[in-house]
């Protein structure tokens, strides 16, 4: 049970007093929550019918989003390979896994926004600062998964291996490899689904990708515009997390 | 007749360990015999066919195989490595390689470290893993998933793996210990009979006296490190394996603690 004994006590009073605080020094005004409900509604009855002449900034943004995606991915797979190792604990000694995974966790504090906010003010505007970003922010998650991925790997059919007179190389090709290739795979794809998702707000920093329009649109309050682009966000949101699914269930 | 194991005065102590897995063991086993160790759980026969398979370092006294001293330090050279072959305990194969790949795996140590990165055996590596396969009695399962396979088969492939390796010493640890006693007597018929045409010499270890009776010449009985005895197999007794077993359990087999 959680909540038992003295120290059950003392987490309920901590939690007591949290809420507590939270109301007693925020501004919640009820008035403004009750007045609320119409303006939502005006919101919405603006948002239809969505415009659909947003076709062409649909698929140019939408497009980036991907591309900053993949290619924030692809550099998180490649920053994770020899971090991931680095952090293993059967490939080096603490005192090497120690650091680095302190490191990583450090890494994966940081919200992606924040590293995007930074990557814009180095590189500029444009997907480049994004998918800087998405590959330092991903990697300290996906370097992880790698280095428990290795660890994971059963010793036995290694010791097989060497025992029949196999080499370091052609041990790692044959006893860990297969042994760890669909738990990357299926790390990798997941990782790549957070990447998309997390990267559909970095045009708001100016980071690149749909953001961007609806940002704009929201601002100049153009929300049938803004409808369509969100429509469009909530449709490739669904259908990569169904390809993921099929994808990750191969590798079993 | 030429000597293939060769032990003179081995002791040996698991780093971490209070008490030696091996104390003072001497024994010899000419080429082409068939051997049984016998003895309880924990009596050190996995440490000491390790040892032999060269897995083991730090130990003392005088160890030779196939003729070849071993060095109690190192490793022995990779190139003479697959001479021994080995049968693991827990099968150590590749889960989730095909039956195909983890007897072609036994073929890696005779292959170019070039070839065997590349993945290509020759036409004679795809020879003797089909023909090690067909004599374990598995060539229909060569191309599943050894995790879709019983325990029996995945025995079968372990064996073959070892045989494809084209040992002249075969290890094998507790072959059968995770089998049904028909099943027991069928691997261990296999394992001991392929050994014989193939002209290699094998040594298996057993907690149970009656298959070791069955299917070895000579029986090597093992308790807390040491041999306690070493007869032809026409010679063991009751009272000797009852020696054994003093206030571990019954014989044969029954009440034992768990084989580790
Ligand atoms: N890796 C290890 N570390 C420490 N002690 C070990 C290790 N492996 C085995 N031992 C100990 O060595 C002794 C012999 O074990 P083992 O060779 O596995 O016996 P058997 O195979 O006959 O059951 C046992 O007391 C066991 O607890
Ligand atoms: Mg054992």
């Amino acid at each position: 049970m959680a909540f038992r004994g003295f120290g059950g006590i003392a987490t309920s009073g901590l939690i007591a007093a949290a809420i507590l605080w939270s109301f007693a020094t925020t501004d919640v005004e009820f008035s403004r929550l009750l007045s609320a409900g119409p303006r939502i509604a005006d919101f919405f009855g603006r948002m239809f019918p969505p415009d659909p002449t947003v076709m062409a900034e649909i698929k140019k943004g939408s497009a980036e989003t991907l591309r900053i995606a993949i290619l924030g991915t692809l550099g998180a797979v490649i920053l994770s390979v020899p971090l991931g190792i680095l952090a293993s604990e059967t490939m080096v000694s603490p005192a090497v896994f120690r650091p680095i995974r302190t490191l990583l966790a450090f890494i994966r504090a940081i919200p992606l926004i924040l590293v995007a906010m930074l990557m814009v003010g180095a590189v500029g505007l444009g997907p480049l600062p994004g998918i800087i970003a998405v590959a330092f922010h991903a990697t300290g998650m996906l370097a992880k998964f790698y280095a428990e991925a290795i660890d994971g790997v059963s010793r036995a059919p290694i010791a097989a291996l060497e025992s029949a007179g196999a080499g370091p190389l052609v041990r790692l090709r044959y006893a860990i490899w297969p042994q760890m290739a669909p738990v990357v795979a299926r790390d990798t794809i997941f990782r790549f689904e957070l990447n998309l998702r997390e990267s559909l707000i970095l045009g708001i920093v100016g980071a690149g990708g749909i953001g961007f329009y609806i940002q704009t649109y929201v601002r100049s309050f153009q929300y049938d515009k803004a409808a369509s682009v969100t429509i469009a966000v909530v449709v490739m949101v669904i259908a990569i997390e169904a390809i993921n699914v099929a994808l990750r269930r191969r590798f079993t | 007749m030429s000597t293939a194991v060769e032990v003179d005065d081995l002791s040996f102590a698991h780093t971490g360990a209070d008490l030696p897995a091996l104390e003072r063991v001497s024994f010899r086993v000419s080429a082409g015999e068939s051997v049984a160790l016998l003895g309880p759980s924990g009596a050190g026969k996995t440490t000491l066919l390790a040892l032999l398979d060269g897995r083991l370092q730090g130990w003392s006294g005088r160890v030779s195989v196939l003729g070849a001293p071993l060095d109690p330090d190192r490793p022995p050279p990779s190139a003479r490595r697959p001479d021994t072959g080995f049968v693991f305990q827990e099968f150590a194969l590749v889960e989730r390689s095909s039956v195909l790949r983890n007897v072609l795996n036994g073929r890696l140590g005779r292959m170019s470290p070039l070839r065997a990165l590349l993945g290509s055996p020759t036409k004679h590596d795809l020879e003797i893993a089909r023909t090690a396969l067909a004599d374990c009695g598995i060539a229909d399962l060569a191309e599943r998933r050894v995790d879709s396979l019983s325990g029996g088969q995945r025995q079968r492939v372990a064996i073959a793996r070892c045989l494809a390796q084209e040992p002249r010493l075969i290890l094998a640890d507790e072959p059968v210990s995770n089998l049904d006693p028909a099943h027991a007597c069928e691997i261990l018929a296999l394992l001991t009979g392929a050994a014989r045409t193939r002209g290699a010499t094998a040594l298996f270890s057993s907690h149970q006296p009656d298959l070791a009776r069955r299917f070895a010449q000579r029986i090597i009985g093992m308790r807390d490190g040491r041999i306690v005895f070493d007869v032809p197999t026409s010679e063991l007794n009751d009272d000797a394996t009852a020696e054994l077993y003093r206030e571990v359990g019954p014989i044969p087999g029954i009440g034992l603690r768990a084989v580790s």
